[in-house]
């Protein structure tokens, strides 16, 4: 038979539960005139009445949607053809008695209808009706405040389906509004969400006390709180928690979103605002409700001296935060990530009692959030997740949630090239780690691309190298160990040594090797005309290097960025204050509030196993939660005294000038892609380059290839030993021995 | 004009005899549809009078509730302020009572056309076994086919059964002490009127003109 085009019902359809479709297929089902027919469609099924269309056509079919499953609320998907397999007649028997939900459009009418009114009514319109049990009947038509009508139970025949006469009885269960209803239809799977187990708890506990326990609470005198404000960076999933535990609890949710309450005339945005207030409270006599205020900050600002109109926003906020009795079950939950621009006045127990604060992702939380995040795609076994969520430093939900994406889709770009494999695996996500980055490091001033150096690249220094390797890299691989033997990640490092000794080039190679996130700035950065900005800029920056924690901190030439306030200089200098702000950054009484990550460690159940690679994590948020600065100058004894104690800068490394056997390990360094003639005694160069830096010693190779190029005309093949030696003698070293002894005084 | 013109001659006589006798009674409801019709019109017509003025006292209450008779030369009187009040929710209660009447006319018709269109579906369900589908599609230019005129006579059920109900919930949750739905009544009243699904009734009385004629 030839499949069946849907067709929007005709007007004058509307309401009369008509079925149309073509004669032929009438009887082929052997349907009768009104015969109950159920039409099966994606998505949902709709219980409706035979009838032959006016036109006779046949491979038609216009559906009135009167009773249907509630997935077809909405509509029907627009353009849709259906097997005539899928429409099957259904018997239906006279009822006996029904049990039903009323479903209405205003609390108002819900509030001021006597149940008699409602009751009379709905049995006026549902005679005649064919019902289904689970179906909702819809009653839009009569356009009266009752909307739908949901059958819970058809009496007690067996019958699945049946029609409502005036002899059915017609019990009425409960009568919820429309928006409640709604609430209750869409819990539609929404984004997984991990690793934020306390914060769910704590909400649900908020919203459910009130519920399970209301006699206890009034007996107690205690008012429950009314207000919880969410805290965090954006993209830490404040929304998506709200939505969650709302969808859990199964309580209503009435989301303000800024531009909508905002009016354009003076007045209309507190007006919008008292009816949202309306809304909720509304909804809350229906179950539990939950008026979720999302981006706060913006709506609600610090209200300032001139009669700005947020200020009588805040005002009616704030009065109609007060004016909330004990009656009204609902919670208000605001969501920012700047509560300092809120006013003030929210912020006290009675508004909003709770701050719950979710910061950026510690480790085991980014493990959490990863595996709800890859429960959905098929991820190949051998990913492991403790392992992608170490190199994740910084990044939340939302990046995660992006990454997840990106490596999925190399994946399937990789099926579709005919691969044939279907799984995500590690090396999609390493490709995925290049493209995404952590948003908290977005547009931040220190973020810098460094192509990684290697440590081999570095010739000699093998003592600095093991100190620099101590300090940062062990804490990283080993935390295990440092957290054995009591020991702590050093604050910050400090090299220091004459110019030209490689010092920068030791700070990139650890910051290759450790693979934690990498800030480096410079005084161009930080420095601004504008009073207090370079100070801001720095706590900035030490703030977002703290999100994305452990992370290195690179301050190169510290000397002339900070100063040192026993200097001539002014003493309220800018470098005077910059150092005040990072010697607070370093060792500082404690934390911003607002920058707490994480929460207290959930016990385990006892006698469970927990893997190797969990309890690393654990030991690697123990130990690697905050920053390290290194820094690096050439001029030591400028630098600030307070600086140097244990604490702040606990290294202090030296990195002498290339001793002889440093200096031949540089020179192969350097020449290692040069094309250099056998003869050429690297030894012998190295004993007669006494006081040249590592950088002297790469320019020598340099000017010696170009000595080459110049003699031979442009057809050189090779270095000759020659041109090395007469290179020497032009050159001059850049170290003086008086400069070395100068460095070596400060350190004894 | 007779039915034989246009209705094929059959062997099976039974359908025949069934079509006829459904024919019948469809042309009997849709004359009684006919008739309740008018009976509505003009209920409805001595309703819209009765509304506006309860519209209209609904604005005198609102009146009286912004003066403060305290501060005219009215206050010698004593309690004038609820006398009046009194007065005014006398006269709304009376109004109100009369329309209860005035609905309870409507409901009759509306119970008439829901029992005329009830009893042919019943006839039609018990014919249904001789008819088949071809006999109740079957139409020509003077008689519409089965299947058509039932869903007219549906629809028009369904119209009033609409309008009942509209109205009847709009008088029911009417509260004297919510001033605003008071004033409002009578426009809300007026909305109710849906002239496009009454045109269309209408309509389907006309096409069925000739056929109710045919055999008065």
């Amino acid at each position: 038979m030839q499949p069946l085009r849907l067709l929007s019902v005709e007007p004058s359809d509307r309401g009369s539960q008509r079925c149309r479709l073509g004669p032929a297929l009438m009887s082929a089902l052997g349907l009768r005139l009104g015969s109950p027919l159920l039409v099966s469609v994606p998505g949902g099924s709709c219980l409706c009445a035979a009838w032959p269309r006016a036109d006779l056509a046949e491979g038609f079919l216009q559906v009135d949607l009167k009773c249907v499953t509630p997935s077809l609320i909405p509509g029907l998907p627009a353009p849709l053809t259906l097997d005539p397999g899928q429409l099957s007649p259904a018997p239906c028997s006279k009822l006996r008695g029904v049990k039903v939900t009323v479903v209405v459009q205003s609390p108002d009418f819900k509030q001021h209808t006597s149940p008699g009114l409602v009751h009379e009514l709905v049995r006026d319109m549902l005679r005649g009706v064919y019902v289904h049990k689970g179906y909702v009947v819809n009653l839009e038509d009569f356009k009266t405040d009752i909307r739908y009508v949901a059958i819970d139970d058809i009496g007690p025949d067996s019958a699945s389906a049946g029609v409502i006469t005036s002899k059915t009885g017609v019990e009425i269960t409960e009568i919820q509004t429309v928006q409640h209803y709604r609430g209750l239809l869409q819990d539609q799977p929404t984004a997984p969400l991990g690793g934020l187990e306390e914060v769910r708890a704590s909400l649900r506990e908020i919203l459910q006390l009130p519920l399970l326990y209301p006699h206890t609470l009034t007996s107690l005198g205690v008012s429950c709180p009314r207000g919880v404000l969410l805290v965090g960076p954006p993209g830490v999933g404040k929304t998506l928690l709200v939505r969650k535990v709302v969808a859990e609890v199964e309580a209503g949710l009435v989301v303000v979103r800024g531009p909508e309450v905002v009016g354009s005339r003076p007045g209309e945005s507190e007006e919008t605002l008292r009816a949202v207030f309306q809304q909720a409270r509304s909804a809350a006599e229906s179950g539990a409700c939950v008026l979720f205020l999302d981006e706060l900050d913006s709506l609600f600002p610090r209200r300032s001296g001139s009669s700005a109109p947020e200020n009588r926003l805040v005002a009616q906020l704030l009065t109609l935060m007060d004016g909330m009795s004990r009656g009204d079950r609902f919670l208000v939950v605001g969501a920012t990530n700047r509560p300092d621009s809120l006013d003030p006045a929210l912020r006290r127990p009675g508004r909003f009692d709770r701050e719950v604060i979710i910061g950026a992702p510690t480790p085991l939380q980014r493990r959490a959030i990863l595996s709800a995040l890859c429960e959905r795609t098929p991820v190949c076994p051998a990913v492991n997740v403790a392992e992608l969520a170490r190199m994740t430093a910084g990044y939340v939900g939302a990046d995660l949630s992006a990454l997840c994406r990106e490596a999925a889709m190399h994946a399937l770009r990789e099926s579709a090239k005919g691969s044939g494999q279907q799984a995500v695996e590690m090396k999609h996500f390493q490709e995925a780690l290049k493209l995404v980055g952590p948003s908290c490091l977005r547009g931040s001033l220190g973020r810098t691309e460094l192509c990684p150096v290697p440590w081999e690249h570095i010739g000699g220094l093998e003592d600095v190298k093991t100190k620099l390797r101590q300090s940062i890299e062990w804490p990283m691989r080993y935390p295990e160990a440092f957290v054995r033997l009591g020991l702590r990640r050093p604050r910050g490092v400090l090299l220091y040594g004459p110019p030209g000794c490689a010092k920068t080039t030791l700070v990139k190679a650890a910051a290759a090797s450790s693979r934690c996130a990498f800030l480096s700035v410079s005084g161009a950065d930080l420095y601004s005309p504008y009073v207090g900005d370079s100070e801001k800029a720095l706590a900035q920056l030490f703030r977002e290097a703290r999100a994305c924690a452990p992370c290195l901190l690179f301050l190169d030439e510290i000397d002339s960025l900070v100063g040192s306030r026993s200097n001539d200089g002014a003493p309220n200098g800018v470098q005077a204050r910059l150092l005040s702000v990072l010697l607070n950054e370093m060792d500082g009484v404690g934390l911003k509030t607002v920058e707490r990550r994480g929460g207290e460690k959930v016990l385990q159940a006892e006698g469970a196993e927990r893997s190797r690679t969990d309890v690393e994590l654990d030991f690697q948020e123990v130990c690697n939660k905050d920053v390290m600065v290194v820094a690096a100058t050439n001029r030591p004894s400028c630098i600030d005294s307070a600086l140097l104690r244990p604490g702040r800068l606990d290294h202090i490394i030296y990195v002498p000038p290339p001793d002889l056997q440093a200096r031949l390990a540089i020179l192969k360094v350097c020449t290692k892609s040069m094309p250099v003639d056998s003869h050429v005694c690297l030894e012998e160069l190295a004993a007669k380059t006494e006081l040249y830096s590592g950088a002297d010693l790469a320019n020598l190779c340099k000017e010696a290839a170009l000595l080459a190029l110049l003699e031979e005309n442009m057809e050189a093949e090779s270095i000759q030993h020659s041109h090395f030696l007469r290179s020497i003698s032009k050159m001059n070293p850049s170290l003086t021995t008086q400069q070395i002894s100068s460095y070596l005084i400060p350190s004894q | 004009m007779s039915n034989g013109t246009c209705v094929k001659t059959r062997e099976r006589v039974p359908a025949e005899g069934a079509q006829m006798s459904l024919q019948g009674a469809l042309r009997r409801s849709f004359v009684a549809l006919h008739s309740q019709r008018a009976v509505w019109r003009s209920v409805l017509e001595e309703c819209d009078p009765l509304m506006e003025s309860l519209g209209n006292l609904g604005e005198q209450m609102r009146a009286l509730s912004r003066v403060r008779v305290s501060d005219t030369p009215l206050r010698v009187f004593p309690e004038l302020q609820e006398r009046l009040q009194v007065q005014l929710l006398q006269a709304a209660d009376l109004l109100l009572q009369r329309l209860r009447s005035r609905m309870s006319h409507l409901q009759s018709v509306r119970d008439a056309i829901s029992n005329q269109v009830s009893a042919v579906l019943q006839l039609y369900e018990d014919a249904a076994d001789s008819l088949d589908l071809a006999a109740v599609t079957q139409r020509c230019s003077v008689i519409p086919s089965l299947a058509d005129m039932l869903a007219w006579l549906q629809d028009a059920e369904r119209f009033y059964k609409q309008q009942f109900l509209q109205r009847k919930t709009l008088l029911q949750t009417l509260r004297l002490d919510d001033l605003s739905q008071l004033e409002s009544v009578f426009k809300r009243w007026k909305i109710l009127e849906s002239p496009d699904s009454e045109q269309e009734i209408t309509d389907a009385l006309c096409r069925l003109s000739f056929f109710m004629e045919s055999h008065r």
